[in-house]
């Protein structure tokens, strides 16, 4: 079969690549400026405390320090990406009055060196007046609890409420009730490049500032907000960024006090986390305590359910809320429930805020459904296949009130993992398949930030080289999105990807983009650089048609640097002949183009959903409960693949982040301090763990997305810790319904299902 | 933050002992440094005096003859213990415990001395030595002297190591006729420190069929590395069967003395010894029958 | 506290350095040298972004004090490549798309090349064993295992 394009859905090297394996590629932890100075933050040991009293003179006099900061230099901003409503900005960031998780930021110094500046942190004197902590939700709730903010009783943060359908009535016709309890854990995002920047404030009034970012726009703009300066007085540099995955879009304690200190004394300053500040005091997945309740019919078709959440919200709002949303609505995924009603809680605790992690509340909200879903299968005699295909989404479908489903590829995907469970034939003793459905957004419909920009925005210039300059806002953090955007750009105007020359991370220079968050890139920055360089290609058939001067029915098109008639490919001219003539033909300006994206009248959530099914095959050691992978198969619609090199290193590195979600990774703590602060004690999947890894990709056409695509990373986080759930039910019989699946937790089940058998 | 220190750098052991007693109260030695470095920078650690002893000629040796056995130097690294040749033939038990010790990078710059003096009762080489009955020696100015290894633990990473005495090397002698020394730990990582693990040695009579002697040595199940005595003595005298194997176990798990931490319950601990000793006292029997 | 001199190799170049003994070798690499393709992302020697080759084995540059290098060859990422042309396996890694933000791909390959160097023809068991001191939290590995793999089979064997 003939292809259709000519760069998308071809295997092209990630165009940041030559520079990632030489070493070349310059992340923010690599930046050094002349006269730079080295920054420290000291943190709360306390969950709940009121400073009294910050004696800062011993540092200050410390030989090499350059200076001190505290809450006392701040205007007192209190700051969120929730800016739409002000109670969900609850966060300073260089505590003032109140410290309410430990690792909370009080003071910053800067210093010639890191050393010099580690040893005056020790000379800062903070006088705290201890109070009682609250550390889980369900406690946190109660009445009479410690409060963590005056605003919030009974340290309610957010609710949440979804209802559709007539739920009671759903129930009364159900032959089959049940309902579980589970527990989600938390996980961290090991990002392997840790948060930092580098402040560099220039009398001039501006401040540069390079930072590890999933969005160097949001930086810019909440920076501005506690700083009291002009957003554009700001440039915010992010060229490379060693990972994200949900940490790195809110402001953070490394960007605002190197800030500070760099305005203070006009001398770039930087600040990098070390991995136990990353651990102890960035952000982190939300913990879930889940009841979820369903009502089938005898054949398995779903009626009605009904879910409660409270989540482990932590001392801040951080982007909860959207988890909060966000696992509700993905509860019911990806299946038709006639009716449902979720109520959703996040309760602030003295525990380092939770925030958003890949799956962004989906991944939780998967692993409760899926591992429940099997559950009901079993009771009912029904295959795990079956129960989810009489019951999936279909394209077409209008989940009530707040989506509607366009593409949807999950009856393929169901085919093919049949098919794959199949090939699988008799499995040996103590081993198990477990299968997940899921689905994702595409880009998040949200504005609680409140831009009044576009939600993404592309600029194209075409020189006269015919060499392509490509504006974009999208942030790179190492999914791809640089060279997804270069090929979206390069197919569009028909050259190739090396023609396009990128420009990004940078907020002097690049038009705005939300960021990389919530899966948008591809849907949303790939539609603005789609139009834009359509856009700059109308320009320059202008002068094509005018040059070739066919009947007008003809219609013509630019392909492998070629312009030509569609219906007669052999006719045509060098793209860069008429690129040169409609320069010269535009009194000498290069071609600019620009586009734009912002969904609109798409749902309340996303213009376009994901879909996929994954199975885990898993072995259980009876004596120990040990797990391992073996194998781990998706079929997976992502709409059309634009990079699929991009599409399965996604893949693969979902599966591992998301099975470390599902058995090796937590986050155990002790009054509020995380046992664990460490890569030794924080168990991350390595290559010897890793199961083999099958693809199947289902292609759909997404009429939202650019080229028919949508959303191919981190909706491939959910499935994983349900499926393996179910894996280990069907090994050996027990579910487990608390994350993570441990063995411990696996042979306490054992023994108990053994003891149930023995009476 | 690592503190600062003076840094001595030794070739000989002769210097080393010297540099040793000049600064008795205030040194650490470094070979690898591989957990050391950890503690320096944690500031648990702090020592005015560096003593590197990496550089010295004649330490990092493997020497294998049928009259005294196996004599490996302390700052011979992991790696060279993994792929000596001689340790292949002569001790395969050891390359297994090495390739699973730890990273290749750090294999490749942490030493068998090191982790002894570590004296973490999570490391591997400690049980495995001991069930290959292994002595260390040390030595100060003044003296050598050698200690059967199981004494060279005291508690939570403590050792026998006075001040100003250095470890020279570890000794296990040649096994008997009909012994087969195996070694498991138990961790859901691959190569990371075991949640627990059970080294086992077991020397049958000339027909294969009765058990002689045993060790059964148990690791980070116990403030130090430590023999499951009564589960080893269970089996003197005995042939083997699945009861027998199952009380051993058992005994064994009781014997254990392990802490609960964010890894483990104290009480998975003890399942884990109890499946790994029955697991690897089998395992060596079985070798055992088949062994010269 | 004396300062040491330290003579090191690094990239086929010898140096004379003046530093603090408690200095680690990373330090000295990406501070002192300006060679920042060797990264650093834990304080615990767990996650092997710092890896490098020492003599031509690799070690965790965090985890060696650069003292302890007197007289060494080191190896980093900066001189995988020969001028514009790029080794077997940074050619393989691009092909594969065996990283994504980049961060642990210096020491991954520097693991890589020393596996490679020991052990032409890896297992797949080796090669996980090889790289298992290196951390990636993006790629989930197979592609990097992949990656070596192409090499092993000699299809980069005509391109050197």
């Amino acid at each position: 079969m003939k292809k259709k394009y000519t760069v998308i859905d071809t295997p092209v090297h990630n165009i940041d690549g030559i520079a990632k394996v030489t070493g070349r590629a310059k992340y923010t932890f690599d930046v050094t400026l002349p006269n730079m100075l080295h920054g420290k933050i000291l943190r709360s040991p306390h969950p709940h405390a009121k400073i009294l009293n910050i004696d800062t003179s011993k540092a200050e006099a410390l030989n090499g320090v350059k200076a001190v900061v505290t809450g006392k230099d701040t205007l007192g901003v209190k700051q969120g990406i929730w800016r739409r409503y002000k109670e969900l900005c609850d966060e300073e960031i260089l505590a003032r009055s109140k410290v309410r998780y430990i690792g909370e930021p009080v003071a910053a110094v800067a210093a010639v060196d890191e050393d010099t500046a580690e040893e005056a942190l020790d000379l800062i004197e903070v006088e705290y007046e201890l109070l009682q902590g609250v550390f889980e939700p369900l406690e946190a709730i109660k009445e009479g609890a410690p409060q963590l903010h005056e605003h919030a009783e009974r340290n309610i943060n957010v609710t949440r409420h979804i209802e559709w359908g007539d739920v009671e009535k759903g129930f009364k016709k159900a032959d089959y009730v049940r309902e579980d309890w589970f527990r989600c854990s938390s996980q961290a995002h090991v990002c392997m490049e840790t948060h930092g920047a580098v402040a560099s404030f220039i009398p001039e009034g501006k401040l540069t500032v390079w930072t590890s970012t999933q969005s160097h726009y949001y930086i810019q703009v909440l920076l501005a907000g506690v700083l009291d300066l002009k957003e554009n007085d700001i440039r915010v540099i992010s060229r490379y960024t060693g990972g994200g995955f949900g940490s790195k879009f809110e402001l953070d304690s490394a960007q605002f006090c190197s800030s500070l200190l760099s305005m203070k004394l006009c001398k770039p300053v930087k600040i990098i986390l070390t991995r136990e500040e990353e651990f102890m005091a960035t952000k982190r997945r939300t913990p879930m305590f889940y009841y979820v309740r369903a009502g089938v019919k005898k054949d398995g078709t779903f009626l009605a359910k009904e879910a409660r959440v409270f989540t482990e919200g932590g001392a801040y709002t951080a982007m909860g809320a959207t988890a909060l949303y966000l696992t509700g609505f993905f509860q019911t995924f990806p299946y038709v429930w006639p009716s449902y009603r979720y109520d959703g809680y996040r309760v602030y605790t003295n525990t380092a805020p939770t925030s958003a992690m890949r799956g962004f509340g989906a991944p939780q909200a998967t692993f409760t459904a899926e591992t429940q879903i099997d559950l009901i299968a079993d009771e009912l005699g029904i295959d795990p296949i079956e129960i989810r295909r009489k019951n999936g989404m279909y394209p077409g479908y209008e989940v009530p009130g707040q989506a509607y489903i366009q593409s949807c590829g999950l009856s393929q995907c169901l085919d093919k993992i049949e098919d794959w469970v199949k090939s699988r034939g008799k499995l040996p003793p103590n081993r198990g398949i477990g299968i997940a459905a899921y689905g994702f957004m595409s880009g998040g419909i949200f504005n609680w930030f409140d831009t009044p920009y576009a939600f993404s925005s592309a600029l194209v210039q075409v020189n006269i080289d015919g060499k392509v300059d490509l504006y974009i806002g999208s942030q790179d953090m190492g999914q791809g999105s640089n060279t997804t955007m270069a090929m979206i750009c390069a197919e569009e105007l028909g050259v190739h990807v090396e023609d396009i020359r990128l420009h990004m991370g940078d907020t002097d220079k690049c038009p705005v983009d939300l960021g990389a968050w919530g899966s948008r890139e591809t849907l949303m920055q790939g539609n603005a650089v789609k139009r834009a360089a359509a856009e700059a290609k109308r320009q320059i058939m202008e002068f094509a048609v005018a040059k070739m001067a066919p009947n007008i029915v003809y219609d013509l098109d630019i392909k492998d640097r070629w312009v030509h008639l569609i219906a007669r490919p052999e006719r045509g001219l060098s793209y860069y002949d008429v690129v040169k003539e409609a320069i010269r033909g535009k009194d000498g300006q290069p071609i600019i183009a620009r586009g734009h994206y912002t969904p609109h009248r798409k749902g309340m959530i996303s213009p376009a959903y994901s879909f996929g099914v994954q199975a885990v095959e898993a072995e259980v050691e009876p004596e120990t409960g040990k797990i391992t992978l073996k194998h781990c198969a998706t079929a997976h619609d992502c709409g059309q693949v634009i990079n699929p090199l991009g599409v399965k290193g996604q893949l693969e590195g979902a599966i591992a982040m998301a099975a470390g979600y599902g058995f090796t990774e937590d986050l155990p703590m002790d009054e509020g301090k995380i046992l664990n602060p460490n890569l030794v004690d924080y168990k991350l999947l390595r290559a010897t763990e890793m199961p083999e890894t099958e693809v199947v990709e289902v292609e759909t056409y997404e009429p939202e997305g650019p080229f028919g695509a949508k959303e191919a990373g981190e909706g491939l986080t959910n499935p994983t810790a349900g499926a393996l759930s179910n894996a280990v039910y069907h090994a050996t019989g027990v579910s487990i319904k608390d994350l993570p699946i441990t063995p411990e937790k696996v042979l306490e089940a054992l023994r108990e299902k053994n003891e149930k058998k023995e009476k | 933050m690592i503190r600062d220190f003076n840094y001595l750098r030794a070739s000989t052991v002769k210097e080393a002992l010297d540099l040793l007693e000049q600064h008795k109260d205030d040194y650490k030695i470094i070979c690898g440094g591989q957990s050391l470095l950890i503690l320096m920078r944690q500031g648990l650690v702090a020592p005015e005096y560096l003593i590197d002893i990496k550089n010295i000629k004649g330490l990092n040796t493997i020497n294998f003859d049928r009259k005294n056995g196996l004599r490996i130097g302390a700052t011979t690294t992991h790696r060279a213990v993994e792929k000596s040749p001689l340790i292949k033939k002569h001790y395969s038990v050891l390359l297994d415990m090495e390739e699973n010790l730890a990273s290749i990078q750090t294999r490749n710059w942490g030493t068998v001395g090191g982790n002894l003096a570590h004296g973490d009762p999570a490391g591997d080489p400690g049980p495995v030595f001991i069930a290959l009955n292994a002595a260390v020696k040390m030595a100060n100015k003044e003296r050598e002297r050698t200690l059967p290894l199981e004494e060279f633990f005291i508690d939570y990473f403590e050792t026998a190591l006075e001040e100003g005495e250095l470890l020279l090397e570890v000794q296990m002698p040649i096994p008997p006729p009909k012994t087969a020394t195996v070694y498991e730990k138990f961790n859901i990582i691959k190569n990371e420190l075991g949640i627990v693990s059970v080294a086992a040695s077991i020397t049958l009579d000339e027909n294969g069929l009765s058990c002689k002697d045993a060790r059964v040595v148990l690791g980070a199940a116990a403030p130090t590395p430590k023999r499951a005595k009564k589960a080893e003595q269970m089996l003197v005298g005995q042939t083997l069967d699945e009861k027998l194997l199952d009380k051993v176990s058992e005994k064994a798990s009781q014997e254990a003395d392990p802490i609960a931490d964010i890894h483990a319950t104290e009480a998975y601990r003890r399942s884990m010894v109890k499946a790994l000793a029955g697991k690897m006292v089998k395992k060596a029997w079985e070798q055992a029958k088949t062994s010269a | 506290m004396k300062k040491t001199l330290l003579n090191i190799t690094v990239n086929d170049e010898t140096f004379e350095l003046y530093i603090k003994p408690k200095k680690l070798l990373v330090e000295v690499l990406r501070d002192e040298l300006g060679l920042t393709g060797t990264k650093r992302g834990c304080n615990t020697g767990a996650c092997g972004a710092c890896t490098v080759l020492l003599n031509g084995v690799t070690v965790k540059s965090c985890s060696v004090l650069a003292v302890q290098a007197e007289g060494a060859e080191v190896t980093t990422v900066e001189h995988l490549a020969d001028g514009a042309k790029l080794s077997a396996l940074q050619l393989s890694f691009l092909d594969q798309g065996a990283y994504q933000c980049g961060f642990c791909t210096s020491g991954m390959l520097m693991s890589a090349t020393a596996l490679l160097n020991e052990e032409p023809k890896p297992t797949r068991e080796d090669i996980k064993e090889g790289i298992h001191g290196n951390i990636c939290r993006c790629t989930g590995y197979n592609s990097i295992i992949r990656a070596i793999e192409a090499v092993a089979e000699g299809k980069y064997r005509e391109k050197r």
